[in-house]
C-alpha cells in the first residue's frame, strides 16, 4: 500500500527526547515550519509508579529503563547479548528524561581536547568555550540547582540554589572531606524552590521512574511546552522507518508507521536525527538507497562506530546508623571529581568521576541484599534485611569510555521491532584501560566510604544496566574521512542531515553527558540559525 | 509451554511464600503467605519470558515431592518438614529461588502492613513526600572558602 502523504515542513525533527526538545525549541526561532515525530506517547505524571504503594514492583517491569524488559510496543528490541553493558532509553515526549535521575554536571574544558592533553581519542571540533552560553540557556530552561564556583569547573551559576544533601550526601561529603578529596554538591535539573510554575522536589525518592511532582526536568514538561507555544508539531505514536532521499542524494523526508499501523510520507527541506547514540545510528543503516548503499551519511563507515557508555562501578557502603536514603533525589547530592584527570601513576589514562547514590528502597534493598548474598530467604531474612535497610550509602565511578570502532552499533540480522524495522545490534567490550579504571574505583570508592564510617563496604566492580549514555557512534569532526557530521551537526555527505544526539560526542568524559547534549542540540540550531542562507554550503 | 500449574495454586503459593519470608513476631512482620500475594507473584513470573519457565517447573516439582510426602501437600506439612524439602529443592535449583523472589519481595515490600512493620509510612511517596536533612552548614562553610570566583565581566 502506497504511503500516506503529509503537507511538507521546513524542518523534521526525529524523537521527542532531551535532544530533539531543545532543538525544536530553538529552531523554531527561523518561523519555519517545524515537525516532531516520537514513537512513543505524552506521560501523565498521575500514572507515575510514586503515586502508589506499588512503586518498586512497577519500576522493575514497564517502567525498566531496560527496553528488553518494559517491551512497550512503543518501544524497540535491542540485541545486547554481545555487549558488557546493556543499554538503558525510554520511548516517549521526553525520551530518557522521564525515566533519569536529573544528575547534571557539564562535561569539563579538558574533555573536549583529549588528544592534545593526553594523547588519546580525537578533539572535538567545538569547545567548552563555545557551548558555554548554551550549557547557560540549557540551564535555564530545565531549572537546574547547584552551587556556584565548584573548582572542577569554569565559574557558572546555576540558576537555583542546591538540593539539600540530606544525611546521606552529609555523611558522604564528611568522608571526602577527611580524605582531603575534591567534592561540592552536585549540579541537578530538579528544582529546589518552585520555578517557571513547576513545583520544587519534596523528596519523593525514585527519580529513575518518573517524577509525580514534576520538579525532576524532562523535556515534555520543559522545553515541549515552550515548543509548542513557538508553533512546532509534535506527533505521537509515529516509528520513524527510514529516511528517503531525491535523486541528487539529498534527504526529502521520511517514512513512518502512525499509531495505526499506516505508513505515512512526510516531506522535509531539512532532517534532524535526535534518537540517540543508537536510535540514529540504527535510522541511518536502515536508510540505505541507491546513493547511499552503506546506510545514510556513512561514506566514513564511521556510522555506528565508537560507541562509547560509561562504564559503572556502584560501591556501597553499609553503616552503623540509618541515612535515611529513601528519602530524597536518588543521585543527586554530591559528586567529586578527585580522579578525574590523567595520572600516569594510575595505570590508566583519562579517569572517572563520584556520583554520591542514596539508599534503596525496601524491595531494591532486599534484592541486592539477596544478589550480594547479605540477604538470605527463610529464618534469618528479617533480621539481615533490618541490617542493610536504611543503612545503605552508595558511591558509583562513572569512568570515561575511549572510543573503539570495535564497539558498534549494527543491524540485526533477524531481530525486528513490531513494524518489522531491523532492530539494532550491540557489540561491545570493556577496554583493558576501563578496567584498570574501574578496579582504581573500586578500591578509592571503598576507602571514601570507610572514611565517611561505613563498616562494610560491598563492591559492584561493573554494573551490566547501566548503559544510559549512548554515545559516539555519528562522531563530529573536520574531516568526512574520520567523522560523520560536522562542527555543525551536520551530515558530511547530505547537507540537509543534521544529528542532535550523544551520536555526535567525539569523546564521553567521565559524566552523565545529557548537559552537554542539550548544550549541543541548541548550538547546532543556533548555527543553522545564524548560517540559514548558505547552509548547505557548511562551515 | 512450560507447567506453571503450581503457580496458579493459591494454597501451594501461599505455603512457598511463607516459607521464604516467615512472619517476624518481634518485629510484627507477617509471612509473605498471610498477605495475598501468591496471585500478584504468578502473573509477574508467567509474564516473564525468561524466569517464568524456570520458575513454574520448579515451583511444579516442589508441590510434587510435598504432595508424595503429606497427603495435603505443602499446605499440611509440619513447618519444619516444609522448610527442609523447599531448602533441598531450591538448593538444587538456585534459578527457582532467583525468580522467586525476583517477584516475591517487590509485592511483599509493598504491601502496607509490612511498611508499618519496617518503620515506612504505609503510603505512596506521592503526594506527601518526604522530608530531608539540610547541608551541613559547617560543610557549607568549607566550600564557600574554596568556591572559585565569578570571571571578570560578568
Amino acid at each position: 500500500m502506497a504511503p500516506v502523504p503529509n503537507e511538507p515542513v521546513g524542518v523534521l525533527v526525529i524523537g521527542a527526547g532531551a535532544s530533539g526538545a531543545a532543538f525544536a525549541w530553538s529552531i523554531a526561532d527561523t518561523g519555519a515550519s517545524v515537525l516532531c515525530l516520537e514513537q512513543g506517547p505524552w506521560m501523565k505524571q498521575s500514572d507515575y509508579p510514586t503515586n502508589g504503594l506499588d512503586f518498586e514492583w512497577r519500576s522493575l517491569g514497564e517502567f525498566s529503563p531496560n527496553p528488553n524488559v518494559r517491551k512497550l510496543s512503543t518501544d524497540y528490541p535491542v540485541n545486547d547479548t554481545q555487549s558488557e553493558i546493556s543499554p538503558l532509553m525510554f520511548n516517549g515526549v521526553g525520551g530518557s528524561t522521564i525515566l533519569w535521575a536529573a544528575h547534571f554536571p557539564r562535561l569539563t574544558p579538558g574533555d573536549f581536547r583529549t588528544k592534545t592533553e593526553d594523547g588519546v581519542g580525537e578533539d572535538w571540533p567545538v569547545g567548552y568555550e563555545t557551548l558555554e552560553p548554551f550549557y547557560a540557556v540549557n540551564d535555564r530552561v530545565m531549572g537546574v540547582s547547584g552551587l556556584a564556583g565548584d573548582p572542577a569547573y569554569p565559574y557558572h551559576e546555576p540558576p537555583l540554589p542546591p538540593l539539600p544533601l540530606g544525611k546521606t550526601g552529609n555523611t558522604l561529603a564528611r568522608g571526602l572531606e577527611k580524605l582531603g578529596w575534591h567534592w561540592w554538591p552536585s549540579d541537578s535539573a530538579i528544582l529546589s524552590r518552585e520555578y517557571e510554575g513547576r513545583a520544587g522536589c519534596i523528596n519523593l525518592g525514585p527519580c529513575l521512574t518518573g517524577c509525580a511532582q514534576g520538579a525532576k526536568a524532562s523535556t515534555d514538561i520543559t522545553y515541549w511546552p515552550l515548543a509548542q507555544r513557538k508553533g512546532v508539531q509534535l506527533r505521537t505514536g509515529c516509528r520513524v522507518r527510514e529516511i528517503t532521499v531525491r535523486p541528487d542524494g539529498m534527504a526529502d523526508g521520511v517514512l513512518y508507521y502512525d499509531a495505526d499501523g499506516q505508513l505515512q510520507e512526510q516531506k522535509a527541506e531539512i532532517v534532524v536525527l535526535a534518537c540517540n547514540g543508537i536510535g540514529t545510528p540504527r535510522l541511518l543503516l536502515n536508510s540505505k538507497s541507491a546513493q547511499h548503499p552503506d546506510g545514510l551519511a556513512n561514506s566514513s563507515g564511521l556510522v555506528g562506530k565508537n560507541l562509547m557508555f560509561h562504564p559503572y562501578s556502584a560501591i556501597t557502603g553499609i553503616f552503623g546508623e540509618p541515612l535515611h536514603g529513601r528519602r530524597g533525589p536518588v543521585g543527586c547530592s554530591i559528586w567529586s571529581h578527585e580522579f578525574y584527570g590523567t595520572d600516569p601513576a594510575r595505570g590508566f589514562v583519562r579517569g572517572y568521576s563520584f556520583e554520591a547514590i542514596r539508599g534503596f528502597g525496601p524491595a531494591q534493598t532486599a534484592l541486592w541484599g539477596m544478589v550480594q548474598g547479605l540477604v538470605p530467604w527463610g529464618e534469618g531474612h528479617h533480621e539481615a534485611f533490618a541490617s542493610v535497610y536504611d543503612h545503605t550509602a552508595s558511591l558509583v565511578a562513572i569512568c570515561e569510555d575511549l572510543a573503539e570502532e570495535s564497539n558498534t552499533v549494527t543491524l540485526d540480522p533477524e531481530l525486528t521491532d513490531a513494524h518489522g524495522i531491523p532492530a539494532p545490534k550491540i557489540t561491545y567490550r570493556l577496554s583493558n584501560n576501563s578496567r584498570e579504571m574501574l578496579s582504581h574505583a573500586v578500591e578509592r570508592a571503598s576507602e571514601a566510604l570507610r572514611a565517611a564510617g561505613a563498616v562494610k563496604v560491598v563492591p559492584m566492580p561493573l554494573v551490566r544496566d547501566a548503559g544510559w549514555h549512548l554515545l559516539g557512534t555519528a562522531r563530529m569532526g573536520c574531516d568526512p574521512r574520520t567523522s560523520v557530521v560536522n562542527e555543525w551537526g551536520q551530515a558530511h555527505d547530505v547537507k540537509n542531515v543534521f544529528i542532535v544526539d550523544g551520536s555526535v560526542f567525539v569523546t564521553a568524559g567521565g559524566v552523565n553527558p545529557t548537559s552537554t547534549i542539550q548544550a549541543l542540540a541548541l548550538y547546532i540550531a543556533d548555527c543553522i540559525k545564524r548560517n540559514i542562507a548558505n547552509l548547505f554550503d557548511g562551515p | 509451554m512450560s507447567d506453571t500449574s503450581a503457580l496458579d495454586d493459591t494454597a501451594f503459593m501461599d505455603a512457598l511464600l511463607s516459607v521464604l519470608v516467615p512472619a517476624n513476631p518481634p518485629g510484627g512482620l507477617p509471612a509473605a503467605g498471610t498477605l495475598g500475594l501468591a496471585a500478584q507473584v504468578a502473573s509477574g513470573l508467567k509474564s516473564d519470558p525468561m524466569l517464568g519457565p524456570m520458575v513454574g517447573p520448579g515451583a511444579q516439582a516442589i508441590r510434587e515431592a510435598a504432595l508424595a510426602a503429606h497427603p495435603d501437600g505443602l499446605p499440611g506439612m509440619p513447618p519444619e518438614e516444609a522448610k527442609q524439602l523447599i531448602g533441598e529443592r531450591l538448593a538444587a535449583n538456585p534459578a527457582v529461588v532467583l525468580g522467586l523472589l525476583r517477584y516475591l519481595y517487590p509485592a511483599y515490600y509493598g504491601h502496607p502492613r509490612v511498611l508499618e512493620g519496617i518503620g515506612e509510612p504505609p503510603r505512596p511517596p506521592f503526594p506527601e513526600g518526604f522530608e530531608v536533612e539540610p547541608t551541613d552548614a559547617e560543610l557549607l562553610d568549607l566550600l564557600k572558602e574554596r568556591a572559585r570566583p565569578p570571571r571578570a565581566g560578568r
